[in-house]
């Protein structure tokens, strides 16, 4: 029973991973607001990083996966027992420096975003494209792009 | 609600059904439903802690650690260095902003900031400890670190930016931390290669233990606990950087309305 049930739960894992991709995708591309712009790149980082996990994971009959760590290591056979338990340690190496660089990166876009707010007095890309041009923003709806 | 929008609504939900229901089918690849490891996966695993073939080992029992200051070592020095740019633009766009003392209403109340003052120590504790067993158990220098930046944003919320820069919680101090930090961890990556120099024989950058053609190598073991080698100072420089250069990065970004358009004024900015 359970050979049917884990893949089909990993399909559903899967692919609710792929759906928060592009919903967060539909976030970056069609909401107006910086801010919202933001919040919708975190959530695609995060759902990337947790892909990234996914695709590490690993199917252990019987158990749960253990983690990368060698507990044993005083005795010659402990990395080889580990081996036969545990799951990827590269994507998770990799995540690791992803998310720290993620935050950092999230504090300056909003950190960019607040001073656009307080010399334009707006987050919304359609107005400050306005403003750019030099329209005041006459026709406030209708004129997209 | 526009047209545009819902057609954009429509055609992502269209794509995402599309994709799921492709996945479904096993029409991109098969769903990742692995039992056995990667090869590349089960080298580092059995190679992370082998002292019987030490020119390919990390010596350090964690893998994760091993492979991100060891194994990929370069990489990470550079992941860091982005992350240092991030932090100094964040910086760059405050500059000439001062914290002006005085300005804080004092924080929130007397509950929340007994609660803080109780909270603030474990959580450094915690951080420290995450970092010191980095080699060992989950975890390293970017856990520890971002968890010890946790407790500077807490005493922000709880307390006022007044009270940090009272208590040398400054821009200045975290900026020299944080340059310390990674001053430590390209000095870690170069010291065999400087030792080798002044020996004169061969070493690599980034070299933790042995090596083909290089006897080098960081102590491997402290009182007979694996120590790592070089992960050992790279946990704890990474630990550093981390934590002051998020905490900047947070007392930068919460400066207050009046501080930070005072400058914009100043520099003739509408």
């Amino acid at each position: 029973m359970s050979e049917l049930i884990i893949p089909y739960l990993l399909t559903v894992v899967f692919v609710s991973f792929v759906i928060n991709l592009v919903i967060a995708l539909y976030g970056i591309f069609a909401r107006p607001t910086l801010v919202k712009k933001i919040i919708a790149l975190t959530i695609f980082s995060d759902s990337l990083n947790s892909l990234a996990i996914f695709v590490g994971y690993r199917v252990v009959s019987g158990r749960v996966p253990a983690p990368p760590v060698v507990v044993n290591y005083t005795s010659p056979q402990g990395p080889a027992q580990l081996a036969k338990v545990t799951v990827d340690p590269l994507p998770q190496a990799l995540v690791l420096t992803a998310i720290v660089i993620g935050l950092a990166v999230t504090l300056f876009m909003v950190k960019v975003t607040m001073q656009v707010h307080r010399i334009y007095g707006t987050t919304s890309v359609r107005k400050l494209e306005r403003i750019e041009h030099g329209n005041k923003g006459e026709e406030d709806e209708g004129v997209v792009e | 609600m526009k047209v545009t929008d819902l057609v954009v609504a429509a055609s992502i939900v269209a794509l995402a059904l599309l994709l799921s229901y492709a996945m479904f089918l096993g029409g991109i690849g098969p769903v990742p439903v692995r039992s056995e490891l990667r090869t590349l996966a089960l080298n580092y695993i059995l190679l992370t802690y082998n002292p019987a073939k030490i020119i390919y080992s990390a010596l350090a029992p964690e893998g994760v650690t091993a492979i991100v200051w060891d194994y990929r070592g370069l990489d990470t020095y550079f992941e860091t260095a982005v992350m240092f740019l991030a932090i100094i633009s964040v910086v760059a766009l405050t500059h000439g902003c001062k914290v002006r003392i005085g300005l804080g209403k004092g924080g929130m109340s007397l509950i929340v900031k007994t609660t803080t003052r109780i909270l603030m120590p474990l959580i450094v504790l915690a951080g420290v400890s995450i970092t010191m067993h980095g080699w060992l158990t989950p975890g390293g220098g970017f856990q520890g670190g971002a968890t010890i930046a946790v407790a500077t944003v807490l005493a922000l919320v709880t307390y006022s930016i007044d009270t940090l820069a009272k208590h040398g919680i400054r821009k200045k101090i975290l900026l020299a931390m944080r340059s310390t930090g990674l001053i430590g961890i390209a000095l870690t990556a170069v010291a065999l290669l400087i030792i080798g120099l002044a020996v004169g024989v061969n070493a690599y950058i980034f070299q933790n233990q042995e090596r083909m053609g290089s006897p080098l190598a960081f102590p491997a073991y402290f009182s007979g606990t694996p120590t790592g080698g070089s992960l050992l100072f790279y946990n704890l420089f990474e630990a550093f950087a981390v934590s002051a250069g998020l905490s900047l990065a947070i007392i930068v970004t919460s400066l207050r309305e009046e501080e930070v358009k005072e400058t914009l004024r100043g520099e003739g900015v509408e």
